[in-house]
């Protein structure tokens, strides 16, 4: 059976790359995660940013092939500040939702209002993290709006590329559920199950937790979408997802680990592509434990640990370990130049002496597998901190503990929401944001002020020098240490020409004109 | 009989009632799904915030009485994952479960009773022991550890077979191997020890003293007797050692039933999925008891009296 | 001239040892070998479980090509000596299974017993229990109770214990049962004789035999689950090595290095070889000797 298939489907290639039609194709991903629910506002989570960006799109695009911020028109073909604190965009004509409905200026204040004054729980949550500066976005004519913020936004254009910013339509998100007129919470609860966007890909149908299948959309406003038909299964077991490309039921498989490289690249028929992901696996920690609030001990903790040993033996050295808590995506900002973590064990000794270390025990809580290596890394650093006298026990949770007095030490990752530190290190360590909230870090007067030159200065000097000061009280009483950007992995039958793109968040599964192709045999 | 079988349904809903409660307040003392619904960090008003949406702040009775509701209006409420309703989860995972629980009992079936009759008759030739070995193996050796050689071997290196989902028959085959070894073992050596029970027995002794051909007393006479013991344990067994292993197998095939989803939904704290899970599965077992149980009075009315 | 009076009499080999057949010679051989080795182990293995070498990860035996000296059965993900482990693992299993049957053997045991004997409403608990028990997938019993109390080697060993409580239950009660319209229990009831009494000196020896096989079939099942607790994520916290949890954590491995998964699915299944074929045996002995009475 396997075989009439494949030499059907051999003729067939051979009879359509004759006429032409080389790239009009299927592709299936084997997914170690597929999402639970689709809707771009909601979620920011890693497994959800891979399913986003085929089918929808923000007002302002950049240039994803690389790694520098090159903003390109998406949905809005152009803008101006018209003033310090509001922004007038023009937008695209001719813009087809999947189902059909032309994009207007109502669709574009329906989706950007929900999240900036959200009343949605969901919607509330994300929005705080990130968007709390925006205010309302207004019409102005049907191809017009105007979006206003509450103080001048250095980072108006990165903000409106965010995914939680992606369009949707109104009209059809109003139908879904109860009264056809009114918005409901019952409507967006719908509309995560049957998302509709203005993407080179429709979601033709979505099994939570299980598949998603793409189709192309004829009526994309931009290049033709390469593929037909995408189908992602969710195949969690490593094992079979690998096995799946070999057997052909996939053409990609996410998530494979380092050590699983080897495998691949023995294998002739398979290869991968990886990328150091703009994401940080960090290590927290709880400044607030009563056992942990001399700084000393914690700065010991981070000393302890030999960041660049983890990356050899874990990562094959393709991991890459920050000095800072900074990335080269950044541009401007970035600051390679700050060394606020480092390896040094005789410190850690003698800091414990000082602080008068008793021995007592230290847990490092880990997700099961969530973080490629967060546990092995776990492992690894209990016996780094034994090296340097440090009694350290692992402790497997599925739950996220970060908001438990108890918690004295555990794995996290900080990604790179947008292309700033703000949208890293930021989204993170705000005064009154999710560190800070969950009881286990600390901000003062002080900090605060020096977040706010940070986050909102317009002067990009001023910004750093911020930043470095940040940095600095990071180190002096450490509630964080960045352990390396992990190098992720893909692995992929060889004919399909395909790999992560530089622009990108984490993660995004990218198939639009130019993003992926097949070498014909 | 009619007083058995109304003894055994009352005893059946009086079990199902404690199961349904039990699972209702032990995942709601051990943690919260907002937990895990917004994945990693989320400040302690936006926990709250979720938790009010979720009406997950309502006093535990509260939600109980909301619950037990749902026996009657049929609504159990969305999953907190998935955003639909948990019927629909359910019963769209119950059948591929089924149908692959149906696909390795019946090989099961054809494979352990034949092997367990000829394990007890060959019992001192090196026949008899050569299938008890065999047969251990599909025990002894941890079932994702079958799979996944399975899977190195069939799919990766032979390319013979598919690794992924339920789409056509030949998907049906490793998993109903992987699901059946256990099975089959169990049932084998159950199989031989009832046949060697009943091949000692007078009434064998008699159906050969008859003249009756060997094959036909072993058929007739000894299969038929020992059946009944047999068969009251395959119900049981099965649902245990299958629940089990369905989870092993769903995740490593990527399966989609419902032994992934309730382990799954009790990780992530997912209680109406779990609730409504546990509800669908612990009826299936109870009724599949209480029709082997009643089969058995039935066949064996020695055990009426009993009841 | 030597008389058979004069030569010492042959040196007697036990009657049980002789009285076996070869596979269940061979699985008494195995069972010694193993129980010797779990006790051995802190005296006989080369390393220590937990001492990682994080340069020296996921080698092969050693006398393959980049195998590790010293590391005589390759090493671990975090490059730990997986004959060591392997040990470590096979003490620590056998254990929990030890243990968690005792366990079972004598929650189950006791409600059995108090099932069978006292009948009535005391029956209908137990056994609306064991139905409960059936009904329930175990392994979201075990994911309950991991997370109530905490995820330790002592919670695991009740979890384990309870997994299989329910077929002492149905054994003893279903025996009790039998025994109880004996006369002889009848003549001891008209006697006088206090409830206990008759439990103790006439239910328990007859339950012996049954209780006995089960607990060595129940051996080789928990060491079973206690591997497919681990494939959830559910089995014993790392570092700690067991059995199940070498094998769980090995699996992704087992095309790339598959001595961390072999080395303890072989330890596994010559526990459950030894443990199943003398638990046949034990049963068949306990069936002669009660049809020679």
């Amino acid at each position: 059976m396997k075989r009439f298939l494949t030499s059907t489907a051999l003729a067939t290639a051979m009879a359509t790359s004759l006429v032409g039609f080389a790239e009009a194709r299927d592709l299936t991903v084997a997914a170690a995660n597929v999402s639970d629910y689709l809707d771009p506002g909601r979620d920011h989570s890693n497994v959800g940013s891979q399913y986003y960006f085929n089918s929808f799109d923000p007002l302002i695009h950049k240039d994803y092939t690389s790694k520098e911020q090159r903003f390109l028109p998406g949905l809005a073909t152009e803008w101006t500040l018209v003033e310090p604190t509001i922004m007038e965009l023009k937008l695209r004509e001719g813009v087809t939702f999947h189902n059909g409905a032309v994009m207007t200026a109502d669709d574009v204040v329906f989706s950007l209002n929900r999240m900036f004054q959200a009343d949605f729980p969901p919607y509330q949550v994300r929005m705080r993290d990130r968007l709390a500066n925006f205010d309302r976005v207004e019409k102005v004519d049907d191809l017009t709006v105007r979006v206003h913020v509450e103080r001048p936004e250095p980072l108006f254009e990165t903000l409106l590329n965010l995914q939680q910013t992606f369009i949707i339509p109104e009209a059809y998100v109003k139908s879904l559920a109860g009264d056809p007129t009114a918005l409901e919470h019952d409507d967006y609860e719908a509309f995560s199950l049957k998302p509709v966007g203005t993407g080179p890909y429709k979601v033709a149908e979505f099994v939570p937790g299980q598949k998603i299948v793409w189709e192309r959309h004829d009526a994309f406003w931009g290049d033709s979408a390469p593929l037909d038909r995408v189908n992602v299964l969710a195949v969690p077991e490593t094992a079979s997802r690998l096995t799946a490309l070999r057997t052909g039921e996939a053409d990609i498989a996410t998530n494979i680990a380092p050590d699983q490289l080897q495998l691949i690249e023995s294998d002739p028929t398979l290869k991968a592509e990886g990328s150091v992901t703009a994401l940080f696996h960090v290590m927290i920690m709880n400044a607030n434990h009563p056992k942990l609030t001399d700084p000393r001990i914690r700065q010991a903790m981070s000393l302890a640990i030999d960041r660049d040993l983890l990356n050899e033996a874990l990562w094959l050295g393709k991991a890459e370990v920050p000095s800072t808590h900074t990335m080269e995506e950044f541009g401007d900002l970035y600051m390679p130049e700050l060394t606020t973590f480092e390896y040094n064990p005789e410190k850690a000794k003698a800091l414990l002496a000082e602080a008068g270390y008793d021995g007592f025990e230290i847990t490092y809580t880990s997700f099961p597998t969530y973080y490629t290596n967060g546990l092995l890394a776990a492992q690894a650093i209990t016996e780094m901190w034994a090296a340097v006298g440090i009694s350290g026990k692992v402790d497997v949770q599925d739950k996220w503990s970060g908001g438990s007095p108890d918690m004295m030490a555990r794995n996290w990752s900080n990604p790179m929401y947008f292309a700033d530190p703000f949208g890293s290190f930021g989204v993170m360590w705000a005064p009154g944001g999710p560190s800070e909230s969950e009881g286990r870090f600390n901000t003062d007067a002080d900090y605060a002020a020096v977040w706010d030159k940070f986050r909102f200065s317009a002067d990009v000097e001023e910004r750093k020098a911020a930043y470095a000061d940040l940095m600095e009280r990071i180190a002096a009483n450490p509630p964080v240490l960045p352990l390396y950007r992990p190098y992720e992995s893909w692995a992929m039958r060889s004919d399909v020409n395909w790999a992560p793109q530089p622009g990108h968040i984490p993660y995004v599964l990218d198939f639009r004109a130019g993003a992926i192709s097949f070498s014909s045999n | 009989m009619l007083k058995h079988v109304l003894k055994t349904l009352a005893r059946m809903s009086v079990t199902f009632f404690v199961i349904v409660t039990l699972v209702f307040f032990a995942t709601r003392i051990t943690g919260n799904p907002v937990d895990f619904v917004a994945g990693e960090g989320l400040t302690q008003e936006d926990r709250a915030l979720l938790i009010r949406y979720y009406k997950l702040d309502a006093p535990i009775l509260t939600q109980y009485t909301a619950f037990l509701g749902a026996f009657v209006d049929g609504q159990f409420g969305l999953s907190f994952m998935e955003r639909r309703p948990v019927a629909e989860i359910v019963v769209e995972r119950l059948w591929p479960s089924l149908q692959l629980l149906l696909s390795a009992m019946l090989v099961t079936l054809a494979l352990a009773i034949p092997l367990g009759v000829a394990a007890a008759v060959w019992r001192k030739h090196w026949i008899g022991s050569a299938i008890m070995s065999v047969v251990f193996l599909g025990y002894a050796v941890p079932n994702f550890v079958l799979a996944i050689l399975l899977i190195l071997t069939f799919s990766y290196w032979l390319n013979w077979l598919p690794v992924v989902g339920n789409a056509t028959p030949a998907h049906f085959i490793m998993p109903t191997i992987v699901l059946s070894g256990v099975l089959i073992s169990a049932l084998t050596r159950f199989t031989r020890n009832a046949m060697l029970d009943v091949l000692g027995q007078d009434f064998m002794r008699t159906a050969r003293a008859k003249g009756l051909p060997e094959t036909a007393v072993i058929l007739r006479h000894g299969l038929g007797n020992a059946g009944i013991t047999v068969l009251s344990v395959i119900g049981l067994q099965v649902a245990g050692l299958a629940a089990a292993g369905s989870v092993v197998v769903e995740s490593i095939f990527a399966w989609p039933g419902i032994g992934e989803l309730l382990v799954s939904s009790a990780i992530r704290r997912d209680y109406p999925v779990l609730q409504f899970g546990v509800i669908a599965v612990a009826a299936a077992v109870i009724v599949i008891n209480a029709v082997v149980d009643l089969t058995y009075a039935w066949a064996d009315p020695r055990l009426r009296r009993e009841g | 001239m030597a008389s058979l009076s004069d030569t010492p009499p042959p040196r007697q080999l036990p009657r049980f040892w002789l009285e076996a057949d070869p596979t269940q010679k061979l699985a008494m051989v195995v069972g010694a070998i193993l129980v010797l080795l779990a006790v051995l182990t802190p005296l006989i293995a080369p390393f220590d479980p937990n001492a990682q070498s994080l340069i020296a990860r996921l080698r092969p035996p050693v006398w393959m090509e980049r195998g590790q000296p010293g590391y005589l059965l390759g090493t671990d993900e975090l490059g730990r000596d997986v004959l060591t482990r392997g040990l470590y693992g096979l003490r620590l299993t056998m254990m929990l299974a030890v243990l968690g049957a005792t366990l079972g053997l004598l929650i189950g045991g006791t409600l059995g017993l108090l099932a069978g004997m006292l009948g009535g409403r005391t029956e209908a608990l137990v056994m609306g229990a064991v139905d409960a028990q059936i009904a329930v997938p175990f392994t979201l019993i075990a994911l309950f109770l991991l997370t109530v109390l905490g995820n330790s080697i002592e919670v695991m060993v009740i979890v384990l214990g309870l997994a299989g409580w329910e077929q002492y239950a149905r054994i003893v009660r279903a025996e009790v049962r039998r025994l109880m319209r004996l006369p002889f229990i009848e003549a001891a009831h008209c006697a006088g004789a206090a409830p206990l009494w008759i439990a103790t000196r006439h239910l328990l020896p007859n339950l012996v035999s049954p209780l006995v096989v089960q607990f060595t079939l129940s051996l080789s099942s928990i060491i079973l689950l206690e591997s497919t607790l681990s494939f959830l994520g559910l089995g014993v916290q790392p570092p700690t090595a067991t059995l199940g949890a070498m094998v769980g954590i090995g699996r992704d491995y087992m095309p790339t290095a598959p001595w961390i998964v072999l080395v303890p699915a072989l330890f596994i299944l010559s526990v459950t070889f030894a443990v199943q074929i003398l638990g046949d045996w034990l049963r068949d002995r306990a069936d002669v000797r009660l049809r020679s009475r």
